[in-house]
């Protein structure tokens, strides 16, 4: 759509003291239908998931919480650039500054103060936020692949695969998830600690609620002509659950393992705070949490901005996931 | 020549119950159908929700497995094929559908929708499907320039006409019409009904079509088979089957159609019929319509009617069968009987 | 003139959306009295729903709005009515049914209850006076062993039956209008002629005025003593049954006659569709709506808005030739103007 035309639309709203109104519409079927008819030529070439973006866009806070997501990836990504230059490596403790720096406040050169061991919070922070975004990323992924496979196979096919796959995810699903990743991670030996294990319990627990939501999710698409007259073309299954299932199944699954992100760093921190996760000398911001702790009277700094490193990231990812929600849940319901 | 030949085609939908789900009974679909369907004819498959036209035509297509029964197509034997095989029927029989919004993919364009049975059946090089798709699109009334958007793009009658294209691009001998213009408003409607006869003629193509509008099956259909709770109840050539049916349901169905002629419409004396449809899960005993028949005797409960030839090309199932059955005008009331269970009804 | 039951003058409704102004309802103008049974016909983005709805305030707003004329009903007006002025008149003087009876009525609910809730709100009735009158009302609506029915879920009521179970709750408080929106379009033939003929039987017994919106010609041949053929949200043409059928005014309904297979032929021919498409509500043709598609259209048409105008005492059309000498259904077929 040409520029003009949009501020036009936008005066005419204005004018009539309009909001966005496409939320409003009552379901039933005499309005959708009249309404099916706006302006072929004018939706021309707007494809559905840019339909989305668009929406997203329009929802200020998806899109600060994506842009603080941005900020912090960025962020971690180029750690060593930037951090050891200015604010000394924290990943190593200098024995000459340690005990001189140790415990400070806020200054101009320590932005948020310095640990008991002299080494610089901001710093640390930024290298925790790398720990962080690993472990959300890759145990989603883990939970996504497995999940998504699981439950493509049980949707399509139904009956007792269908059984079988269900009562396995339910069995999962009755864990309790932190004890079960305590279990897991006491299991492993102490010299195998660290993120990998962290990553892995996290991701082999998180895949029954993916596995629940997609398996709805394709059940109900399988129900459209639109498969059927694939599979009357003589589409293979792989290419019916591929081609025509997944892209119109998948919306809920990416709302959610969005959400999850959050959920994977606040697990980790959790981890890490009992001391079953990373283990020093890597950084994470649990673990600063945790050796913190005992200084907090001293320099509550130490507790305080790696807790607000978790906070403020976890609930940009929640917010995102919430904006992707209602970006496309009108879609869903075309 | 005959291209399909249907032999006592059944299906039944198991219903399952309790722990450990064992069919505890069988929505009977459909239950011993048999037809036969001449290259280049169109055969009008008819009947209200439940009468399981559509479950016939999908059984057909192999889309659904049938219960028992054989369906001959062109020769083969299609029940019993696999496989490859299996795939390359397919090329031969295609199908419409109803739902204009559900039948196409609304994450592909419509180019990619046209295209795909090329690309199932790796047929040409990717210009060559290009220039096909343009090909086919044209074909069908629209604009070949749009293959490259989306299906919301467009209006009900167009998507049918998409879905149209897209049944044409192996060049199929057989087309199954499953209610293709029942969700169109009515002068989208005779648009798509003229496309298919037009159609018809340019490709040789034959259709089946499933419909429950009357009107609509006696314009497009050369002969018609009328259906009624899993059983086809009358057949004969569209004249005859409007002009003389034989069957009390069949007649009961054309007096309930509402015409377009308010002098008809207040002069006609109507068959209303009472209550509503048995269940397919537990169907009547002996004819099946004679929970709602009008002229229903003791015979008809105890014995099943077979579906005989009553007039040359003309077959009905029912022991009374005759030129309009029920003499109307004998004031049938509209006194609901009791109904058998409550219905669920299907299509 | 005497006073109409209701009176719909030059109702205008549009949608303020993101895309533009959708003109869903564009100048309806129609009389309904008492007793009358009045067919709304029309093809999806007609408008015809849509302006039932309105009329009952049923309509969001934002983004719908009235921006023109008004709905008097029993002349009071319905579209400036509050909000609690207007609930007690909907389900109680002005009743209305729906097209898909699976999911109009509400599941976890009993039948008997759903069906007594207008009286206990509207006559302020005990729900066990309501269960006795919804009793009542099954039997008159045709459902055998109404007393034990009455405690059904819907879901164990069929859809011709569940369809009843709507008539009989709007008819619960004896409306004067019962509005009924394609009502029999998701039922068989066969149930939907049982249907038909209950709302005749029930109007000669109440006489209450009914409004039936549908697309389905037929039906409105049926049942209909006069009718409103709307296009693009506005009127085209208003008539009596046998007006409106056999001396049809306006070309788009000449298009609707043709587009129809005929019933009872012995000879197959060609159906003449309506070329094109309805159009874009946001975007409609200037002049008259149904210019891009008509094959009579001149200049003046694609320019000037034809008004809806009465023609011929109580037969109105808004086209720029309607009435013309020659310009009728059958002459211009036979001039040969092809679409």
């Amino acid at each position: 759509m040409s520029p003009r035309k949009r501020s036009n639309e936008t005066r005419r709203n204005e004018e009539h003291g309009v909001k966005d109104s496409r939320a409003g519409f009552p379901a039933g079927p005499p309005v959708s239908e009249e309404l099916a008819h706006i302006g072929h030529d004018e939706l021309a070439g707007r494809t559905l998931m840019g339909d989305a973006l668009r929406r997203l866009g329009r929802n200020k806070l998806a899109v600060a919480a994506l842009v603080w997501i941005l900020i912090v990836i960025l962020a971690a990504i180029t750690a060593d650039l930037w951090v050891p230059h200015f604010f000394g490596d924290p990943r190593t403790i200098n024995s000459v500054t340690a005990a001189a720096n140790r415990l400070q406040g806020p200054t101009s050169h320590h932005l948020m103060g310095t640990d008991e061991l002299g080494r610089d919070i901001f710093g640390r922070v930024i290298y925790g936020a790398r720990t962080s975004l690993v472990v959300g990323f890759t145990a989603v992924a883990i939970s996504l692949t497995i999940g998504l496979i699981l439950a493509a196979v049980a949707g399509f096919y139904g009956k007792w695969i269908d059984t079988i796959i269900m009562r396995i995810t339910d069995i999962f699903l009755a864990f309790p998830y932190i004890l079960f990743s305590i279990l897991i991670l006491a299991i492993v030996p102490p010299e195998a600690r660290g993120i990998g294990p962290v990553i892995l319990a996290i991701g082999l627990l998180g895949w029954p609620t993916f596995a629940r939501l997609y398996r709805g999710s394709v059940l109900s698409v399988k129900e459209n002509d639109y498969v059927d007259a694939g599979r009357a073309l003589g589409a293979s299954d792989v290419r019916l659950m591929f081609r025509h299932i997944a892209p119109n199944a998948i919306a809920p699954v990416i709302v959610y393992a969005t959400m999850s992100i959050g959920g994977a760093i606040l697990t980790e921190a959790a981890l890490s705070f009992l001391g079953l996760g990373i283990q020093p000398p890597a950084i994470s911001w649990g673990k600063m949490i945790e050796s913190g702790r005992g200084y907090l009277i001293v320099n509550p700094g130490l507790v305080f901005w790696p807790g607000m490193a978790i906070l403020s990231t976890v609930l940009a990812f929640t917010l995102l996931g919430d904006g992707v929600r209602d970006a496309i849940d009108v879609k869903m319901k075309d | 020549m005959t291209l399909l030949t249907v032999n006592d085609l059944v299906k039944h939908f198991p219903i399952k119950s309790g722990l450990l789900q064992r069919q505890t009974g069988a929505v009977q679909a459909v239950d011993g159908v048999s037809f036969s369907l001449e290259k280049g004819e169109t055969l009008g498959l008819v009947g209200e929700s439940g009468c399981g036209k559509s479950t016939t035509g999908r059984c057909i297509m192999r889309l659904i497995e049938p219960t028992s029964g054989h369906v001959d197509f062109d020769g083969v034997d299609v029940t019993s094929l696999r496989g490859a095989e299996l795939k390359a029927f397919r090329r031969d029989v295609q199908i419409i559908f109803q739902d204009p919004y559900a039948s196409l993919n609304p994450r592909m364009t419509i180019g990619e929708i046209v295209a795909e049975p090329l690309v199932i059946h790796k047929s040409g090089t990717r210009a060559e499907r290009t220039l096909r798709v343009k090909e086919l699109l044209e074909i069908v009334g629209l604009n070949p320039e749009h293959g490259n958007r989306y299906p919301h793009e467009f209006s009900g009658g167009q998507r049918q006409r998409i879905g149209i294209a897209r049944a044409l691009s192996l060049r199929p001998k057989l087309i199954v019409c499953d209610e293709p213009v029942s969700a169109l408003d009515v002068s989208i409607q005779a648009q798509v009904l003229n496309l298919l006869d037009q159609l018809q003629d340019e490709f040789d193509l034959t259709y089946l079509f499933i419909a429950h509008d009357l009107s609509v099956v006696q314009h497009i259909s050369d002969r018609v088979a009328v259906m009624y709770l899993g059983k086809i109840v009358e057949v004969s050539g569209w004249r005859d089957l409007y002009a003389r049916p034989h069957h009390p349901y069949t007649q009961s169905l054309l007096s309930a159609v509402p015409v377009p002629d308010p002098e008809v419409q207040r002069t006609r004396a109507r068959i209303l019929l009472p209550g509503d449809p048995p269940s397919p899960v537990n169907p009547p005993s002996g004819c099946r319509f004679h929970t709602r028949c009008p002229i229903a005797q003791t015979i008809c409960a105890e014995k099943e009617p077979e579906l005989r030839e009553v007039v040359s090309g003309h077959w009905a199932s029912c022991h009374f069968a005759a030129v309009n059955p029920v003499p109307v005008g004998d004031g049938l009331g509209s006194e609901p009987s009791e109904p058998s269970e409550p219905v669920a009804v299907l299509d | 003139m005497a006073d109409h039951l209701l009176e719909v003058k030059d109702l205008r409704m549009h949608f303020y959306t993101r895309d533009g102004i959708v003109k869903a309802v564009d100048g309806v103008t129609y009389t309904l009295d008492k007793g009358e049974t009045l067919g709304v016909v029309g093809e999806s983005g007609s408008g015809k729903s849509v302006h039932a709805l309105t009329m009952m305030q049923l309509i969001p707003m934002p983004p719908g709005r009235v921006v023109g004329g008004d709905v008097l009903f029993k002349g009071r007006s319905l579209v400036k009515m509050k909000d609690d002025e207007i609930r007690k008149i909907r389900g109680n003087d002005i009743t209305m049914i729906f097209q898909d009876p699976m999911t109009s009525l509400n599941p976890v609910y009993r039948i008997g209850r759903q069906i007594g809730e207008p009286l206990v709100i509207h006559k302020g009735m005990s729900r066990a006076d309501a269960e006795k009158r919804a009793i009542e009302l099954l039997r008159l609506v045709g459902i055998p062993n109404p007393e034990d029915r009455v405690r059904d879920y819907p879901h164990q009521f069929s859809g011709g039956m569940r369809q009843r179970a709507m008539i009989a709750m709007a008819l619960a408080c004896d409306p004067d209008i019962l509005i009924a929106d394609e009502p029999t379009t998701a039922l068989d033939v066969t149930i939907q002629a049982q249907i038909i003929e209950l709302m005749l039987e029930i109007q000669k017994r109440t006489g209450n005025a009914i409004i039936m919106i549908t697309h389905d010609l037929g039906v409105v041949a049926d049942i209909a003593d006069r009718i409103l053929v709307m296009y693009a949200g506005r009127p085209v043409e208003f008539g009596t049954t046998d007006e409106v059928f056999y001396r049809p005014l306006h070309p788009y309904t000449w298009g609707l006659m043709d587009s129809i297979p005929a019933h009872d032929m012995t000879e197959k021919s060609e159906l003449c569709p309506i070329k094109g498409q309805p159009p874009s509500l946001i975007d409609v043709p200037a002049g008259c709506a149904f210019s891009p598609r008509c094959p009579y259209a001149k200049e003046r048409c694609f320019v000037e808005e034809p008004p809806f105008r009465t023609i011929d005492g109580t037969h109105a059309a808004s086209c720029h030739f309607a009435g013309d000498p020659g310009f009728t259904h059958a002459e211009m077929t036979r001039a040969g103007v092809s679409a």
